[in-house]
């Protein structure tokens, strides 16, 4: 399956600078593109990925943009994560991108360089509201192909029931590593093989990133090179080596039998590691009544290396016809409060201060929105755009973490198996 | 589960009746018929699993589907998942998936088999110039992975205004696209005796007659077999409605499937897996109908060429 989901892509780039060269030779547009009236309402398309729930939501957004703008019609239309890139991939290719799409942080700058998305700064969107650190997470090298509809945070969540059941005191997120370990360890111990203490938070890339923060260190270097060591990756791995094959973390074996469902929504772990925006999934993965949110473990109490990351943005297509009613269209979804009031935080927090301040947030939105409240003080600014075959590091990442899991690979083993695939990659790309 | 193979029956029997066939004796060919049943019966399990664990999950509640889950039947028996199923997606109803599944299916079956009967008489009975030149060309094809003329086709129905349309779905089956069945059918008409064929000529039918009064008739397995290959495939295919379809109102079931399941957000699989239930329905049905053809057009023309 990735392997053919490879080979689309590499086709797809193939054609679209084909495609972009042969673009070339045709004279550029006006810079508004056509606009619509009243009477002769002009139709742009927008795409996005979702379930039912999403679905009816944005019919709900879209109804309202368009009484509120007479001149613009949204024709709206939606397919699964996997298969939207699938189909954006083909219709890059083939010249046909909707006017204006949902957009994912890993794929903006592969479609950014290849010019297919429209520079927003040179049309007129609203960002006034949006916090300065995140909107460099849009932008690559000036231009801003995307706008954040809403952000996410990495957490550490729990199930207080789970704990209480075990008699272990709930966490309050003040915790360094060894403590966070600790912690792990003594859920494990009592849970008697029923409940683990949580997977293995060193698979987790962004889990690793926040570390990398936390000791002041970036990721990727602004030329798309890795920005830390071996060394660096063999310390996050040692981490919690002395915890692998213990209750502490499920193995690997276990999670596996429990896909695709993750432990934690399947009531295996009593903690989970993630963005804070899984919530909604996890109370439903479980049946669990509540879930609560802590801050991730640091070494250093004033660093805890934690972001805010757009967890969706939009763009528009860079051949639009209509610039003008695009532009119109992604300024009401990111800013418009009652946007925010139908979508709650089912696409994470609303980025736009208006938006947010505009929706009235209970029961588990509450939670989400709170969390990311507490940990204003420590935030820092949004990573760049992730490089060019960042799912491929991504996945990667996990695939060597899990060999480490089974105990097929050591450390030091892994460390440099991860690294000659990540050189390999960047230098493909580059 | 394979507990149920296990013999009722002491094992010395069977020797002794293998030792000396001829008088194998009544009880003994019971034994090794109900031996060869058990098995069967086992196998048959293993096999159906999979199906029963999909029809027990359709009534269980989301929470209990899958993850650490393991027992078959849940006491939280609902019939939520098929509401919730039967609801659609988006403001698009279910029947509306299944009724576009449908229309795509069926135009699949008659333009292959319109398309690909005709195209191997030619092949079969017609000698024109270069026959085996065009003849070598359809057979590459079946060798170009879909894959590759993805993003060419893609351009060419984009430009000619097709995208969103059933068109480029279905033209390559009414142009006998699907070099399989057109070799399929080539490979049963060179088998039908060319005697047929003189015997009508000399009593002066054409091409046209000798095509429909006689061939057609004849080739009746392999038309069925063709109808449920393409029935099957089409009804299942994601890719092809994936990438031409754009307003939900157009997507057959395959796509909707899809959406009740999102890692990103919640999921939804008892949905899921009641909507699967329900689209199995229509192709088992077509199996059934047709499956006494389907094994009778396999023994008849499956092997041979």
């Amino acid at each position: 399956m990735i392997n053919r989901r490879n080979f689309l892509t590499t086709v797809a780039i193939g054609t679209a600078s084909a495609a972009a060269l042969a673009a070339c030779g045709t004279g550029s547009s006006t810079t508004a593109g056509e606009t619509g009236s009243a009477e002769s309402p002009v139709t742009i398309n927008y795409t996005w990925w979702g379930n039912d729930d999403r679905a009816t939501r944005t019919r709900k957004a879209i109804e309202l943009f368009e009484a509120k703008n007479k001149d613009i019609k949204v024709n709206g239309n939606f397919t699964d994560f996997a298969g939207y890139w699938q189909k954006r991939a083909t219709e890059a290719a083939g010249g046909g991108l909707p006017d204006v799409m949902q957009w994912d942080l890993s794929y903006l700058r592969d479609y950014g360089q290849r010019n297919q998305l429209l520079d927003l700064s040179t049309v007129k969107i609203n960002t006034d509201a949006f916090e300065k650190s995140l909107l460099p997470s849009g932008q690559i090298k000036g231009k801003t192909y995307g706008i954040p509809t809403s952000t996410n945070a990495f957490a550490v969540y729990y199930n207080p029931e789970k704990l209480a059941s075990l008699g272990i005191a709930e966490p309050d997120g003040s915790w360094n590593y060894k403590e966070f370990n600790a912690f792990l360890t003594e859920v494990g111990a009592k849970g008697n093989g029923a409940l683990f203490g949580g997977t293995d938070y060193t698979g987790v890339w962004w889990m690793f990133n926040v570390w990398l923060r936390q000791n002041n260190i970036e990721a990727f270097t602004e030329d798309g090179k890795l920005g830390f060591t071996k060394d660096d990756l063999k310390k996050w791995w040692n981490l919690n080596s002395d915890l692998r094959g213990t209750p502490a973390l499920i193995s690997e074996e276990r999670a596996t039998q429990l896909a695709p469902k993750s432990p934690f929504g399947s009531n295996v772990t009593a903690t989970e590691v993630t963005w804070d925006n899984f919530m909604a999934g996890y109370l439903a993965d479980s049946g669990a009544k509540e879930l609560k949110l802590v801050p991730v473990p640091s070494d250093d109490k004033d660093n805890l290396g934690l972001f805010l990351k757009p967890s969706m943005l939009m763009v528009a297509s860079a051949k639009t016809k209509y610039k003008d009613a695009a532009a119109r269209f992604i300024d009401f979804m990111v800013n418009d409060p009652e946007v925010g009031q139908i979508f709650k935080t089912s696409r994470g927090v609303p980025a736009s201060k208006t938006q947010r301040d505009g929706t009235t947030f209970e029961g588990t939105d509450k939670l989400v929105v709170d969390y990311e409240k507490s940990i204003e003080k420590y935030l820092k600014d949004a990573p760049e755009p992730p490089i060019v075959g960042f799912g491929t590091l991504e996945a990667s990442f996990k695939r060597i973490s899990s060999d480490l899991n089974f105990g097929k690979v050591t450390v030091d083993g892994a460390a440099d198996a991860w690294f000659k695939e990540a050189e390999d990659l960047i230098k493909q790309n580059a | 589960m394979t507990t149920m193979a296990t013999p009722t029956k002491p094992v010395p029997d069977i020797e002794q009746a293998q030792y000396n066939p001829k008088s194998e004796s009544v009880t003994a060919k019971r034994v090794k018929s109900g031996i060869f049943h058990a098995v069967a019966l086992a196998l048959t399990a293993v096999v159906l699993y999979p199906a029963l664990w999909m029809i027990a999950s359709s009534f269980k509640p989301n929470a209990e589907i899958g993850g650490a889950n393991t027992s078959l039947w849940s006491e939280n028996f609902s019939m939520d998942n098929f509401v919730t199923a039967m609801d659609g997606i988006g403001g698009v109803s279910t029947l509306t998936f299944f009724t576009n599944s449908l229309i795509l299916a069926i135009g699949s079956v008659v333009g292959t088999i319109l398309s690909a009967s005709v195209s191997a008489y030619a092949f079969a009975r017609i000698k024109f110039p270069g026959r085996s030149i065009f003849f070598g060309m359809m057979i590459a094809t079946l060798l170009l992975p879909f894959h590759v003329v993805i993003i060419p086709q893609y351009i060419i129905f984009n430009q000619l205004g097709l995208v969103d349309t059933y068109v480029p779905l279905l033209i390559g089956k009414f142009l006998a696209g699907d070099a399989f069945f057109v070799f399929l059918m080539v490979q049963f008409m060179r088998n039908l005796p060319a005697e047929l064929d003189e015997a009508a000529r000399i009593d002066g039918a054409g091409h046209v007659r000798i095509f429909t009064a006689i061939m057609l008739p004849l080739m009746k397995p392999a038309l069925i077999s063709t109808s449920i290959f393409s029935f099957i495939w089409s009804w299942n295919d994601f890719l092809g409605p994936l990438l031409y379809l754009n307003t939900p109102d157009k997507y057959p079931l395959p796509l909707a499937l899809r959406l009740f399941v999102d890692q990103t957000q919640s999921s939804d699989y008892g949905a899921m897996i009641a909507m699967s239930v329900l689209a199995l329905l229509p192709v088992l049905v077509f199996f059934l109908v047709f499956q006494r053809y389907i094994v009778e057009g396999v023994s008849t023309q499956g092997l041979k060429g």
